[in-house]
This record gives C-alpha cells, structure tokens and sequence, in this order.
C-alpha cells in the first residue's frame, strides 16, 4: 500500500514533464517537417539550377543508376526550363507531333507542382503558355484587344522563381533521341511582347 | 536550481525526440513504407500503393519534406500516376532470388510502363539497358493480354531483368489515366497481379 502511494507520488510528479517534453517534441517535429522544403540543400530546384540556366530548355541526364533523381521512369526523356519571373513573364511555345506522350509539369520554388498537361492539351497541334505573376498578368490583361478572347493559356505563379519539367516518352528503347527531340523543340524563354 | 536544470533536460530531450521523429519519417522513409515515407492519403491496391496527391496543390507536407530532401519530381495529377509495389499478390517481399509473373488488368491509360527499380528509385545495375517495358513494346498474348516475367536470369516473352543481389521494387506508371481524378478508389482487380514462381 505504502509502495503503491509512493509509485503514485512519483508517477504524478513525473507526468507533467513528460507531457512537457513530449509536447516540445511534437512542436518540434511539426516546424522541422513544414521547414524542410525552404531548408533542404538537395532538392530538385537546387539539382536543376546546378544543370540549367534561366529561360533555356536544358535536357536532363539519362536515367541511369548514378545520376538520375529517384523514381525516374528510365522510358522518358526529360527536360527543364527554368523561370525567374522578376525578368518578366515567361512564355512556353509547342509544336507537338499527334500521339507522342508529352507532359508538362509546372513546378514552384519549393517543390509544389502548381499546373500540370499532357500533349491532349494542345490545340490543333499548338501550345501557348504564359506564365505570369498576379501583378503581370494585370498588365497583360489590361493590353489584351477588347474585341477577341486571348489565344494563350495564362497561368499564374504562386512564387516568383521555378522550373517546368518536360518529359517526352520513347515508346521503344530506340526511340529515346526522338524524344529528346521533342523535348529540344519546345522554346520557352522571357516572353517579348509582354516586355516593356 | 534544480528545478531549471530539469527544464533544461526536458526541452533537450523534447528536441532531439522531435527533430528524430523527422529525421526517420523522411530519411528512412523508404524502409518505413513508402516509395517514399510517411505520407498520408496512400491509394492501395492488392500490392501496389499509389500516391495521386502529391502530384497536386494539396501535397502533404511529408510528401514535401521527404521530395524535398531526395530530390524526386513526382507525376502532375494531370500527367499520370505511379504506383509501386514492395511485396507480391501473396503478400511476400520481392526476393530477388525468385521469379515474378507480372500479368492481369491494367487500368485504361493512354500509355503505361512498369520498371524495376531499387528501394531508393534508382535504376538497378543489370546487363543490357532493359530498365522496364512500355506498353507499346511488349510483346502481348493473342487476347491482348499481356505477362512480363522479372527474373535474374534469362527468360523468354517479356523479361524484366533483375540483379541476383539486389533489392528491387516495381513502379508502374500509367499516363494520361482517367483513373487521375478519381483515384482515390483503386480496386485491385484493375491492377496486375504479381505471381510468385520458382526462387534458387
């Protein structure tokens, strides 16, 4: 009896630093894991900014056992345009052959993918993107002719720097130049009727 | 005195439990269940395990600690999806000593690969550059159907080359799905199984 009261003291002594301690922990863990995308040095921004300049379609390494990042499909060949919308919006242009896989992933400044195709987006063949931030698209909303509906997807940025992501698929192995192909005649750079 | 010194201890531990727990559910992530770690709102499958959120505006923050630390790009929901798989129909970890039958449904898909991968998503070093098969170049079965065998060694049809000596997992990747919208409901009967053969 005397034992039990005395485990009890101890037990109600403890508790209050245990829930402290666990407590601190849990707020610990939460703040690390949202932090890790503005602290993490390895990410896929700072693996594209080490490969490609801003504004330029640059192929990425095949998918080998040394180079690629993880869960690549080894069938696609891939390609990134990187984008700094301080420079100004930031137009994609595509002539797309019918029945190639194309896909189009548009990725912000921390990892989150903000807009995402396929070639099935394309019209007639064509695509025409332009990325902007909010302020931009103002000015280019306010340019448009009156009389006509815009020809171009506008699509806005949630953060000011990024990277779109190509990827072409070689249906056969042999095919993987033609994909990169694909991937090469997209053009994608700071977009000069926007530019004042 | 002792009663700050207690503190001190506390917040310590409290530190060092927390940062832990963030190391081992992304660093670790692999051995802990995902092609990648603890990320929530995983789509299941008989033995495939999907992932259509990250690939959104609503990605987890797990699934944004974890890309962020290995640097993987995953699929936009409008691209496609992904699926992996650890273990076999049976629910026995793929051994790299035993043959598989991969064969069955597959989801409607504009294209679709399967690929043999390592734990960490890396190509594994095998003879030859035969990384995995596209729905185009395989070789299908008069019903259109179609059976790929992954093995160490040699097979006829379809071969899916492995390494004797390491570990591997499966990715399927299907594009331009319809499945992307609505993917929260995968049955595994939409979905090849993997059979289990003969192991050395």
């Amino acid at each position: 009896m005397r034992l039990r009261n005395w485990i009890g003291g101890a037990v109600f002594h403890i508790l209050p630093w245990v829930a402290g301690c666990l407590f601190i922990a849990g707020v610990v863990h939460i703040i690390s894991i949202l932090a890790l995308p503005r602290l993490a040095p390895k990410d896929s921004f700072a693996r594209i900014s080490a490969l490609a300049q801003p504004h330029k379609i640059v192929l990425l390494p095949a998918t080998t056992p040394h180079t690629s990042a993880p869960f690549d499909d080894p069938a696609l060949a891939q390609g990134v345009c990187r984008f700094d919308l301080s420079q100004g919006p930031v137009r994609l242009r595509a002539t797309l052959p019918p029945d190639a896989l194309t896909l189009f992933s548009f990725h912000a400044r921390h990892g989150q993918i903000f807009y995402s195709m396929t070639d099935r987006s394309a019209t007639r063949g064509k695509l025409d993107v332009l990325l902007v931030t909010r302020q931009q698209l103002d000015v280019v909303e306010a340019n448009d002719p009156e009389d006509e509906l815009p020809q171009d997807l506008r699509i806005i940025a949630p953060t000011m720097e990024g990277f779109l992501l190509f990827r072409a698929l070689a249906e056969f192995p042999g095919e993987m130049a033609q994909a990169q192909a694909r991937i090469r005649s997209l053009t994608c750079g700071l977009d000069k009727e926007t530019r004042s | 005195m002792l009663h700050s010194l207690k503190i001190l201890i506390i917040a310590a531990l409290g530190l060092w439990l927390g940062l832990a727990a963030t190391y081992y559910s992304v660093e670790r992530g692999h051995d802990l269940g995902f092609g990648t770690g603890l990320v929530f709102g995983a789509v299941k499958a008989g033995p495939w395990s999907g992932w259509p959120k990250t690939g959104t505006r609503e990605a987890d923050p797990y699934a944004r600690a974890l890309f962020a630390r290995n640097g993987e790009t995953p699929l936009g929901v409008t691209e496609g999806l992904g699926f992996i798989a650890r273990s076999d129909s049976g629910d026995g970890p793929l051994d790299p000593a035993c043959d598989y039958l991969v064969t069955g449904a597959i989801p409607a898909a504009r294209f679709w690969t399967l690929s043999a991968v390592s734990p960490e998503g890396k190509p594994l070093s095998v003879v030859g550059e035969r990384h995995g098969f596209t729905s185009s170049e395989l070789l299908r079965m008069i019903d259109g159907g179609f059976e790929i065998r992954v093995a160490a060694s040699a097979r006829p049809g379809n071969w899916l080359p492995v390494s004797r000596d390491q570990p591997f997992l499966l990715m399927l990747r299907l594009y331009d799905t319809a499945l992307s919208a609505n993917a929260m409901s995968v049955t595994a009967g939409v979905m090849p199984s993997i059979v289990r053969e003969h192991c050395r």
